[in-house]
């Protein structure tokens, strides 16, 4: 029973962080149709820059703040003088740009922190244990499986109640259309392209107390993303929220379960969604 | 035509190489392959600065014969096609005289039935499995580190001591993982025959991409051992501990023993972070040899680059050594008069005395463990009290090892 409560636990405060990430990853898919490789570069550079930031302000709080706005910039830089020129062309330059600004950012990370280990420490009041049901376990832990569905409904309430977030998904929809009746299409992009970073620096900086900070940390999380993005559908959002519990359920109760073979459960999972649903759980189809 | 003119260029460009690359040779060449990208780059940061150190040193000191010496590095990737790639350009285009490097066991294991072929010397330095001075052993590979074997014979020599019975591991899914657990569990039933191990079931190996560990901290807890032995290592070894420690794992409940946790970039990255009172051992550890050799390296190697050498940096650092003191022994630089030399070869280390024995090839080194404990001379943990296990204690009898060298040449 405890080891059952331990697991559903593990796998609610996995998935909750690999949800923030991927739904970035959906939703710069979504609207702009941009396949971005480099998702789990900002993701690490929200890690490193977080990490920076502490290192200045002397405060965790500030470096989750701080550092994935500073990813954003990067960001910002990148839609506007990069990506900008290849939306209208075919989508293999997507890739091979997104490639490219993964293995640059990877490199440029190497060579300014270098590629040893680094450590961020939860803040005093996230750090130690709580006791849950008789059980003890880490606090930062509950502090994720909180923070993900939070961050998760204020985006949906920002693209399903406000002006802007209805004309981002006007312009996703038909972005002709959209730009004939006078939306700054070129700017939406920018904007969530930046919402995109974000969300992946966020979960970056997130991750930094749970895991070491290591260049190629983004090419760890950058896979099991596009397993959520594409088990719950390409730009859906509920579906990111479902795929990343499904995956983070699947790697919490695989090792208990199916022993070994557990390696293979999420690639199973995809292989089996594409088989039934190609188009992922929450995608109607195309 | 355009196109032509440039391949013969290219081609012309080769031979020009190579020539002068075999007769500019007043350099003794020393190649080293080594992971210098990707996730375990440090790794191979590590042993550069090593290697450099010793080249420099050995340099100013008149170099080796006479004769200067020059480091080729090399890229493996941590992949074996690659590594070997990179070995038959140091033999073949770079005309080295002696192979020095290789982190990665599945890597190492590739490489080392190759370099028969290549008629070249190689001094492995960190890859760790018990077959390349094993069942593929052969007259060129020499290994200077401790191997699995030996650093796993002293865990299984503590954890007798310990008394815990029941026994259970975290390992990294590959081999490393799985051969360390298997030697565990058979010296410690050779030196403890109340001792037993969990079956296969219930032992924890993570995948080596793993970032959150709790599924397999959880189990291993749930499945209240008297004892785990861990042989995760780097950054795998980083993360389990910090998430280890929020879950409670480190409070006492059982013996832990990390076969790799005392190496210097696990407890730089872990800091005050790293638990007090575990049991943790290393190839090599900076503190454990008070001789001037060692002091001197540690010093110079701390000025130069900042940081305490780690196991990697002393095993290149080594090897150079090692090089050095088989040429001179040699008095030449001939490559089959180097493996003579090479065999059998007494020579002190920082770590302490070594012996390539002669019947496979493995330098009968000493093993370092300790418990993990604050000092306020050091911004991270430190091994005390060390225990210094002898080579000739820890290392199993050349039949063991399933090496056979064949006949004398």
């Amino acid at each position: 029973m405890d080891i059952l409560l331990l697991n559903i636990l593990n796998g609610l405060s996995w998935g909750m962080l690999l949800f923030l990430i991927a739904v970035g990853l959906s939703t710069v898919f979504g609207v702009m149709g941009v396949l971005n490789f480099a998702h789990g570069s900002l993701f690490m550079l929200g890690a490193y820059l977080c990490m920076q930031a502490m290192q200045y302000f002397d405060s965790f709080w500030f470096g989750l703040l701080v550092g994935p706005l500073c990813a954003v910039i990067v960001g910002v830089l990148i839609e506007k003088f990069l990506l900008k020129r290849i939306y209208d062309r075919d989508v293999s330059y997507q890739l091979l740009l997104t490639f490219a600004i993964l293995l640059i950012l990877d490199d440029a990370v190497r060579m300014i922190w270098g590629s040893g280990y680094h450590v961020v420490d939860p803040p005093a009041i996230l750090s130690g244990i709580m006791s849950i049901a008789s059980q003890d376990y880490p606090v930062y832990r509950f502090f994720l499986i909180l923070i993900g569905p939070l961050i998760g409904g204020l985006l949906w309430s920002f693209f399903h109640f406000t002006k802007w977030g209805k004309i981002i998904r006007a312009a996703s929809f038909d972005n002709i259309m959209a730009e004939g009746v006078g939306i700054n299409v070129p700017l939406i992009y920018t904007a969530v392209f930046a919402l995109g970073t974000w969300l992946a620096a966020f979960g970056g900086a997130l991750a930094a107390p749970l895991q070491s900070l290591n260049p190629s940390m983004g090419e760890k999380i950058i896979i099991e993303s596009f397993i959520v993005v594409v088990v719950g559908g390409m730009g859906s959002f509920p579906g990111a929220f479902v795929g990343a519990l499904l995956l983070g359920m699947l790697e919490s109760f695989g090792p208990v379960f199916a022993g070994r073979a557990q390696m293979a459960l999420p690639y199973i999972l995809l292989a089996v969604i594409l088989l039934i649903k190609p188009n992922g759980l929450f995608r109607k189809g195309v | 035509m355009k196109k032509k003119i440039f391949s013969i260029l290219i081609a012309l460009s080769f031979v020009l190489i190579s020539f002068i690359g075999a007769h500019a040779a007043s350099t003794a060449k020393i190649g080293f392959t080594y992971i210098m990208s990707g996730p375990l780059s440090a790794y191979g940061q590590f042993a550069k600065q090593g290697a450099e150190l010793a080249i420099k040193e050995i340099n100013a000191a008149g170099g080796i014969n006479g004769q200067k010496i020059e480091g080729f590095f090399e890229d493996s990737t941590g992949k074996a096609d690659v590594a070997l790639r990179a070995i038959r350009k140091l033999v073949y285009q770079d005309n080295v005289d002696i192979l020095i490097g290789l982190d990665s066991s599945g890597v190492a294991k590739t490489v080392v039935p190759s370099i028969e072929q290549m008629k070249t010397p190689l001094i492995i330095t960190h890859a760790a499995t018990p077959d390349v001075t094993g069942s593929v052993c052969n007259k060129y590979t020499f290994r200077i580190s401790l191997n699995l074997s030996q650093n796993v014979k002293a865990a299984a020599l503590i954890a007798k001591e310990s008394g815990a019975q029941k026994w259970t591991t975290v390992g990294p899914d590959y081999a490393f993982g799985h051969q360390s657990w298997e030697y565990f569990s058979k010296y410690l039933k050779e030196l403890n025959p109340a001792a037993n191990f969990l079956p296969q079931t219930q032992v924890a190996f993570p995948p080596f991409k793993t970032t959150d560990f709790s599924p397999y901290i959880t189990k291993v807890m749930g499945s209240k051992p008297d004892g785990v032995f861990i042989s995760l290592w780097g950054g795998n070894l980083i993360d389990f501990v910090r998430q280890a420690s929020s879950m409670g794992f480190f409070n006492g409940d059982f013996q832990v023993l990390m076969s790799l946790g005392g190496a210097t970039e696990v407890l730089t990255a872990l800091g005050d972070k790293m638990p007090e009172g575990l049991w943790v051992g290393t190839r090599y550890w900076f503190l454990a040899n008070d001789s001037p050799m060692n002091n001197k390296f540690a010093k110079d190697y701390f000025t130069t680059f900042g940081a305490y050498p780690s196991y990697n940096a002393h095993g290149a650092y080594s090897a150079v050594y090692a090089y050095k003191a088989a040429a001179e022994k040699a008095g030449s630089f001939d490559k089959m008069a180097i493996v003579k030399a090479l065999e059998g070869l007494k020579i002190e280390l920082p770590t302490g005395m070594i012996e390539f024995r002669k019947g496979d090839h493995q330098a009968v080194t000493d093993a370092h463990w300790g418990k993990t404990a604050a000092d306020p001379a050091y911004p991270h943990r430190i091994l005390k009290p060390i225990k210094i296990f002898k080579g000739a204690d820890v290392t199993p009898s050349v039949a063991e090892t399933g090496c056979s060298l064949g006949a004398a040449m």
